[in-house]
């Protein structure tokens, strides 16, 4: 019966669902995984970039990209899609640029992407984008650091911190007890984690940390931009990537160190 | 009555605007940019129709910029000179043409060259050594013929673009107060007093 | 000529699907287009207008009518001030004209040239800048709103408009003041003053201006700038109304007849010349 109601798009089905737009949130979730955490003066991105193979050039696998000099963008789902949306992205931010001589806000250029995302889920003869995207940056004359959410539907949020995750399909993102991580168990890790104040290292720490639970081949699968007033965009180099790691580890260990000794405490 | 032009040193580039917006016989404004920076290193002088100016140099600054973006890359002098040529090019057989003349100043880092392109509002492009658009041609010409040497150094330039002014200002009946006097090298674009 | 967006380049092959470009019919360029008019049907429509707006046309249209306007940024906001009198030809319209238009309360516009081309082209630009607010959340920038206003006459350049504005405010980046007139210029600044009478207007302000002037000496200073204006231009009289723009928005201070300005300077001793500070 169902079937009858996903093949052409502006179709609903009986009980109120677009089945191509749920499919795109779907395309999502079997994306890699993207976190955005928003500091004190600061906004950090990070996604999980997957190996690539030895032969091809890495630096072309790109997950967080610049629409502006104050607006970056992480996204999650299927690239090929994110590149047409990129680049509707970045003409409209030049655009906006030469029609009202202020650059865009971050609130603005959301608006703007999740309603080519909408306007995706309502017109004939195309499907919906795969992809969720992350949104960072600064408005002009404002030192609020601004991070936001749009999904394939065409909705958007403001966030904290935002997260996805991942896949059910592909072997390396179940955790060790062999159990499927959901976005849900890291994001009651940031919720725990979170507060208003984190300074810029903290923020980029909660974010690399939270991706550790998911990519488990550390750092050379980490891709993280930090954003802020003073400096603009940054893109972390690896090996700095790779410090956050061993750091956390140790932290890691340290933890476990002390959960330890009072159960040993107990155990005597 | 404006005044653009701009000459090329050792390694920078020296341009110089005047900064006077005018409206029949008032002076409207006397420090205004006649200029905008399509990227870091490259520089767009204007003068012609007011109006047409800002608009055609804006459109091509956000188009230089758009480019960037999109390809990660910047732009050379050449290329973009190119491309600003062309825009005026197919302009000019359009309904409404810009009546806009411009001067382009780079440094590009790849050949670690300065290089410096006149173009016209009918669409010709010209790179040279030295380049003035408007009357200031008339009165500059035959000084950077005797005095701009290619090899010229930051403080040699200086003098020349003194001379310039100086001689603008002491033989051209328009009162130009102010010129807005900048240098293209490969730390970017700045001001300068001279 | 309806859109600037539309002239951005795909340069990349893998770019712009244009058949998808239609999809998504808001941006901001084409969505601040509008209103869009029929134009006469002649071949070509800058000729037109110069042969009938040119003095020497066999019935001549004529656009441009007096004015004094004036602008200045000050220590404590800005001043802006106009007097009021409309012409038609020779013959005075009207002298009870608002030359100042309430953009909305945190923009004004002052209105040189055309009557009908500022009114309309100003209350148009107050309908965008509600809808920038709406859709933004936060007030339109006074760059901005004088980029729109500037944006939409160059698209009418060379057809006959004919205005001379200063847009002005109080956003973020503080008091603006932006001259912006029918031939597409656009250029920010601390002092303007507009229209047939500004020559007068500019003579006093410029030797009577200091940043530091206090509230009242800066608006003493504006009216008297018109004043004198109205007193030496003949398209220009009637009152002068003057309006005082501060970071919570725009406050009307008051309305003064020229003749009884007259009257009241008349008698008052002239300044010296010595110590009036004179603009650089």
């Amino acid at each position: 019966m169902a079937r009858s109601y996903d093949r052409a798009l502006t179709v609903f089905s009986p009980d109120g669902h677009l089945f191509q737009v749920e499919y795109a949130i779907e395309a999502v979730r079997k994306g890699t995984c993207a976190v955005g955490v928003r500091g004190k003066n600061c906004v950090v991105l990070g996604v999980e970039k997957k190996s690539v193979l030895k032969l091809q050039d890495p630096r072309t696998v790109r997950k967080i990209v610049m629409l502006d000099d104050h607006v970056c963008m992480a996204f999650a789902g299927l690239s090929a899609d994110a590149r047409v949306l990129v680049n509707k992205a970045r003409v409209e931010c030049q655009s906006h640029r030469l029609t009202v001589e202020d650059p865009v806000s971050i609130e603005y250029i959301t608006c703007y992407i999740a309603s080519v995302q909408q306007k995706y889920t309502q017109s004939g003869g195309v499907r919906p984008f795969g992809i969720s995207t992350l949104i960072m940056g600064f408005d002009a004359n404002d030192k609020t650091p601004r991070l936001y959410q749009t999904d394939p539907s065409g909705i958007y949020y403001a966030w904290k911190i935002e997260i996805w995750l991942k896949a059910s399909n592909y072997g390396d993102y179940f955790n060790k007890d062999g159990q499927e991580l959901s976005s849900n168990t890291v994001r009651e890790f940031l919720e725990k984690n979170y507060h208003d104040e984190l300074s810029t290292d903290e923020a980029i720490k909660l974010t690399v940390r939270s991706l550790l639970e998911v990519v488990q081949t550390g750092a050379k699968n980490i891709e993280i931009a930090v954003m802020t007033l003073d400096a603009g965009i940054k893109n972390l180099e690896i090996d700095e990537v790779e410090g956050i790691v061993t750091e956390i580890e140790k932290e890691k260990e340290a933890e476990a160190e002390k959960k330890k000794k009072p159960s040993a405490s107990t155990s005597t | 009555m404006e005044c653009i032009f701009g000459f090329t040193g050792k390694d920078f580039v020296m341009t110089a605007t005047d900064s006077t917006v005018a409206q029949s016989i008032l002076i409207v404004k006397s420090t205004e940019d006649k200029s905008r920076a399509l990227s870091k290193r490259i520089l767009l002088l204007f003068a012609g129709e007011s109006g047409d100016t800002v608009q055609f140099a804006e459109f091509i600054q956000r188009n230089v910029r758009l480019y960037e973006i999109r390809n990660g890359v910047e732009l050379s002098t050449k290329s973009a000179a190119t491309f600003t040529r062309r825009e005026l090019a197919d302009n000019l057989r359009s309904r409404k043409q810009y009546s806009v003349n411009l001067i382009l100043a780079g440094y590009d880092l790849t050949t670690e060259l300065p290089s410096l392109y006149q173009l016209d509002y009918l669409g010709s492009s010209v790179s040279a050594p030295f380049a003035a658009h408007g009357y200031a041609a008339h009165f500059l010409f035959s000084i950077f013929d005797r005095y701009h040497r290619p090899d010229l150094s930051l403080e040699e330039a200086k003098a020349l673009m003194k001379m310039c002014v100086g001689e603008l200002q002491r033989r051209f009946l328009v009162n130009l107060s102010h010129f807005t006097v900048k240098v293209v090298d490969k730390d970017g674009i700045r001001e300068i007093a001279i | 000529m309806n859109s600037i967006l539309n002239e951005f380049k795909s340069t990349s092959a893998l770019c712009e699907e244009e058949l998808h470009d239609s999809l998504y019919d808001w941006d901001t360029a084409n969505g601040f287009a509008l209103p869009t008019f029929e134009f006469p049907a002649v071949h070509n429509l800058n000729r037109f207008m110069k042969d009938i707006t040119s003095a020497s046309a066999p019935c001549q249209i004529e656009i441009q009518h007096g004015t004094t306007t004036l602008a200045f940024k000050f220590k404590s906001g800005v001043i802006v001030a106009a007097d009021s009198r409309a012409s038609q030809g020779n013959y005075v319209s009207t002298s009870s004209v608002k030359k100042i238009i309430e953009i909305n309360p945190f923009l004004l516009g002052t209105m040189a040239g055309g009557a009908a081309d500022c009114t309309f082209w100003q209350r148009e630009l107050g309908r965008q800048c509600r809808l920038y607010e709406l859709r933004n959340k936060e007030r339109i920038s006074v760059a901005a709103a004088s980029k729109l206003l500037a944006n939409m006459i160059y698209r009418y350049k060379g057809m006959g408009l004919s205005m001379g504005t200063m847009v002005t405010g109080w956003d973020k980046t503080g008091p603006k003041i932006f001259y912006v007139d029918s031939d597409g210029t656009r250029v920010d600044g601390e002092l303007f003053s507009v229209g047939s009478g500004s020559p007068f207007a500019y003579g006093i302000i410029d030797n009577g201006f200091d940043f530091d002037l206090d509230v009242p000496s800066a608006i003493d200073l504006g009216k008297r700038a018109i004043y004198h204006a109205t007193h030496r231009d003949g398209a220009s009289g009637g009152t002068v109304n003057l309006y005082h723009v501060k970071p919570d928005g725009w406050a009307r201070i008051g309305r003064w007849d020229v003749e009884d300005l007259h009257w009241e300077f008349q008698d008052q001793p002239k300044p010296s010349p010595i110590n009036s500070s004179v603009i650089g």
